[in-house]
């Protein structure tokens, strides 16, 4: 008995390598892990500010100003950056979420100085160049465009609108053709000046270093960066999903497949009750083992994926299942999708169920913390949720007491009534009779997707 | 510090013929499974294309001992999950899961090598999973349908020439009897190497993977595989008409098997022209000329010679020939000057951060030292691949590249849109 007790207590203490924190002059939090033996060091900075602090009518500037910081600085050429990062063997990407950008680096631990010293005057310096702002602008309608023949992906983003609708989280992070167009460089600047600066950022670090060592290079490269917002900008939440009880069916006449998305709100990230609705749809659509995945892949061969997850953002979340299937069997497979959704709501999931999903999510968190990127993800990620710094360490344990009580309730709440909102991308003239009794069926055109 | 200091692997041999490694690493409490069978597309014949994947997805249909549906939930509620994969050269099985799951785990991988069960019920209904499958990677996807069109031209008579996913009336027709042939020959333990890396105590693993495996019986020897390729005489061309939103290009070149010096000189040639925004094609395709959004090389190690394959993602009003051309001016300009010293050392750095990037999971190292294994002999041949790539003269980078970017080589599939599914 005891041997047992023991056992599982040390497996459910998950650590992180033990870190040390402190403020730069000019006030941006830095937080330095040391994880060895391998000679890499994965940095990563994230600004709180992302997609949904988009200008109106110019969807796509926050993560199209991202991408430009290695475009350019005071001192450096994009070739010159391009040239000291890839040289000695460092990656460097940058980009945008709903609630910020980031840029992150992974690295040979004996590069760390040089590298945060680029990594600083792209942060601290960019000139994003007229040419430079062009020749993105271009790349990024031309992707854009490119992407209309990705079906899952216009799915995706057709239920991020769909969703949200006006909401800041309504719009993908890449933005539209109509506001990309217009963007300017004078505009460019103007994002980064309001919404960049150390008071809103974070800069971790992990891997083979000296903590004294790097906070000295750290305080080199970024200790005079100052001034910018003191504080991110608050969102408002939302309670109902803008599309709710709706079809929208984009056509695409060619398809031979169609793909699948049923919606509804969820939950911010780490809201009260965040781990139950975890659990509660690991039994729905997260595992193998799952619902979905057995009445769907398993029992008719319907499709070849399909699940379920929650989407959490700093000021609201939502609920989505993602499935696709041959153009015939549409309507079959969002009345089989929908049909788990009403059973799983009404009753919630079996004890079996819930002991399985709780072992499950429990027995894999430990890989989720494998990396140097890994690592430093979970700890931006606690910080910019305000997850609480205990988080990570208690995660299992709170995975652990999640009763059937808490998972039915969860179910009850969060998983969409009568009135989802629905997407579909498929033959339009195969599919339309297959859907309209899910709800008022919305017929359109990929071109006006945008 | 190198990849060889890091890694510690213990290595096996059951009477039956498994081949067995053990590559210890305490850092997280987790474990990661990993069984390599030397089969894949590159095994199979016309009729039968396909069932290499096929059967990937029957392998988690049931055994004697833990029967339909009972593989994923046993694993799942030991706090695990199990994934597979199948390529040209193997078929690949891994979990990955909490430590004190690992005799659970070995239960169930013998189970299944011992006593699969081939029902004409999940041979239908995992047909049907694959059609959807093949729908969603290649049917309504453009890069799955040029990659498709562009191996039927480098190939002629290789089992490379077809998808690993297999052809649409393949998947419909492979019977259960195929199936079963398929399983004996090519899931026998004589065929099968393990690879099991994270928190273990070897001996103890080595114990349990004994006693659990140990009375499976060896198949008969898989047939050789036999590379009847003809030498190519000339440029290869196809064009393809699909709803599209812009033009692509896609260029194959035949390359040399994994095994091959000039492999390694690729690999280098791979890196300075298409990874990273620095790369020679990204820098002048993407930003200088503009014209393309990305650019693309795979080249993939394989038992058989392979192909250098560029994908270009062009711009809605790009021209295709004058991409195509752009592209082999650049591929001319490494053929006749090679790199430069900065380029070449470049790349060497990158690909020796690569390795390491690759060791730094569990899952990357059995991976990685497994696919070393099965396609160039020996996994410690990986953890040398450093030292083996630092060696690499300019000159050879630049023989290489003339010798594979020759036109004599060359195959290409251009995607021109239709009308229909235009803006």
């Amino acid at each position: 008995m005891s041997a047992r007790g023991r056992k599982k207590e040390t497996t459910l203490a998950v650590q992180l390598p033990p870190f040390e924190e402190f403020d730069t002059s000019g006030g941006m939090r830095v937080v330095l892990a040391r994880r060895e033996p391998i000679p890499l060091v994965s940095v990563r900075l994230v600004v709180r500010a992302g997609s949904a602090v988009d200008p109106a009518g110019r969807h796509g500037l926050a993560n199209f100003t991202a991408r430009l910081l290695r475009r350019g600085t005071r001192s450096m050429s994009a070739d010159a950056i391009n040239d000291a990062v890839e040289f000695v063997g460092a990656s460097l990407g940058a980009g945008a979420t709903e609630d910020y950008s980031a840029v992150s680096m992974t690295l040979p631990a004996r590069h760390l100085d040089a590298m945060l010293e680029v990594m600083g005057q792209l942060v601290r310096e960019p000139s994003f160049p007229e040419s430079e702002v062009e020749t993105a602008r271009r790349r990024v309608l031309a992707q854009l465009a490119n992407d209309l023949d990705d079906p899952g992906l216009v799915a995706d983003r057709a239920l991020t609108r769909v969703l949200w609708g006006d909401h800041p989280y309504g719009h993908d992070v890449n933005g539209s053709h109509r506001d990309v167009s217009r963007f300017t460089r004078d505009e460019v600047i103007a994002f980064y000046r309001a919404h960049y600066g150390p008071k809103i950022a974070l800069l971790v670090v992990v891997g083979a270093v000296d903590p004294s060592v790097a906070r000295r290079a750290v305080e080199r490269a970024f200790g005079d960066w100052r001034g910018g917002p003191s504080a991110p900008v608050e969102l408002p939440g939302l309670h109902r999903a803008a599309g709710a009880g709706r079809v929208l069916l984009l056509d695409k006449p060619d398809q031979t497949q169609s793909q699948v998305r049923i919606g509804s709100m969820g939950l911010r990230r780490g809201a009260p009750g965040w781990i139950p609705a975890t659990i509660m749809n690991t039994t729905l659509g997260g595992g193998f083992t799952s619902r979905l995945v057995n009445e769907i892949r398993v029992n008719r061969g319907l499709s070849y994926g399909a699940g379920s997850g929650f989407d959490g953002m700093l000021a609201g979340g939502s609920f989505s299942v993602s499935t696709f299937t041959k153009t015939e069997s549409t309507g079959e497979i969002i009345e089989v999708a929908l049909g788990e959704i009403a059973r799983m709501k009404a009753k919630g999931p079996t004890a079996r169920e819930l002991e399985t999903a709780k072992t499950y999510v429990a027995g894999l968190y430990p890989l989720r913390l494998e990396t140097n990127e890994s690592v430093a993800a979970a700890i931006a990620e606690t910080r910019v949720y305000g997850l609480g710094d205990d988080w990570v360490t208690r995660y299992r344990e709170r995975v652990r007491a999640v009763t059937l009580k808490d998972a039915r309730e969860a179910a009850a709440r969060l998983l969409p009534g009568n009135d989802p909102a629905l997407v579909v991308v498929g033959n339009a003239a195969k599919v339309k009779k297959q859907v309209k009794r899910f709800g008022v069926v919305d017929v359109r055109s990929l071109a006006e997707l945008e | 510090m190198t990849a060889r200091a890091l890694i510690e692997v213990e290595e096996a041999r059951l009477s039956n013929g498994l081949t067995i490694r053990l590559v210890p690493n305490h850092s997280v409490p987790t474990v990661s499974y990993y069984t390599f069978f030397r089969v894949g597309s590159r095994n199979e014949r016309p009729g039968i294309t396909g069932i290499s994947h096929l059967f990937e997805h029957m392998m988690f249909n049931g055994a004697k001992k833990y029967g339909p549906k009972e593989f994923d939930r046993v694993l799942e509620s030991s706090g695990g999950y199990s994934n597979a994969y199948t390529s040209w050269d193997m078929t690949v099985y891994h979990e990955e899961f909490a430590a004190e799951a690992l005799e659970t785990v070995i239960d169930l991988e013998s189970d299944r090598m011992r006593s699969l069960t081939i029902s004409d019920r999940t041979l239908h209904s995992e047909r049907e999973v694959v059609k959807e499958e093949r729908r969603v990677r290649v049917d309504n996807e453009i890069v799955g349908l040029m990659d498709e069109e562009l191996n039927t031209l480098i190939y002629k008579a290789h089992p490379y020439r077809w998808p690993v996913i297999g052809w649409m009336k393949d998947i419909e027709n492979i019977t259960r009897a195929d199936c079963e042939a398929y399983f004996r020959t090519y899931y026998a333990p004589n065929n099968a190497t393990l690879y099991v890396a994270g928190d273990i105590d070897p001996k103890k693993t080595l114990r349990l993977i004994r006693s659990y495996y140990g009375d499976i019986r060896p198949g008969p020897k898989p047939l050789e595989v036999i590379d009847a390729e003809p030498e190519q005489r000339g440029e290869r061309r196809a064009t393809l008409r699909q709803p599209a939103q812009a033009p692509s290009l896609m260029v194959g070149f035949r390359g040399p098997k994994a095994t091959d010096e000039d492999t390694f000189a690729l690999d280098l040639v791979q890196y300075a022209l298409s990874v990273g925004e620095g790369s020679r094609l990204t820098r002048e395709l993407v930003y200088t000329r503009e014209l393309a959004v990305s650019v693309g090389l795979d080249w993939s190690w394989r038992i058989d010679p392979g192909a250098l394959v560029f994908h270009l993602e062009l711009k809605p009003d790009s021209d295709p020939a004058t991409v195509e051309k752009a592209l082999y001016e650049e591929l001319a300009r490494v053929a006749e000057s090679g790199l430069s010293d900065r380029e070449l050392e470049k790349a060497k750095n990158n690909l020796g951060a690569h390795l390491l990037r690759e060791l730094a999971t569990n899952s990357g190292r059995a991976n990685a030292l497994g696919t070393y294994e099965l396609l160039l002999g020996h996994w410690r041949k990986g953890l040398e691949l450093s030292e083996r790539y630092e060696a690499i003269t300019r000159e050879q980078v630049r023989a290489a590249a003339a010798k594979y970017f020759d036109p004599l080589r060359r195959s290409v599939v251009t995607l021109l849109p239709s009308a229909e599914g235009q803006r």
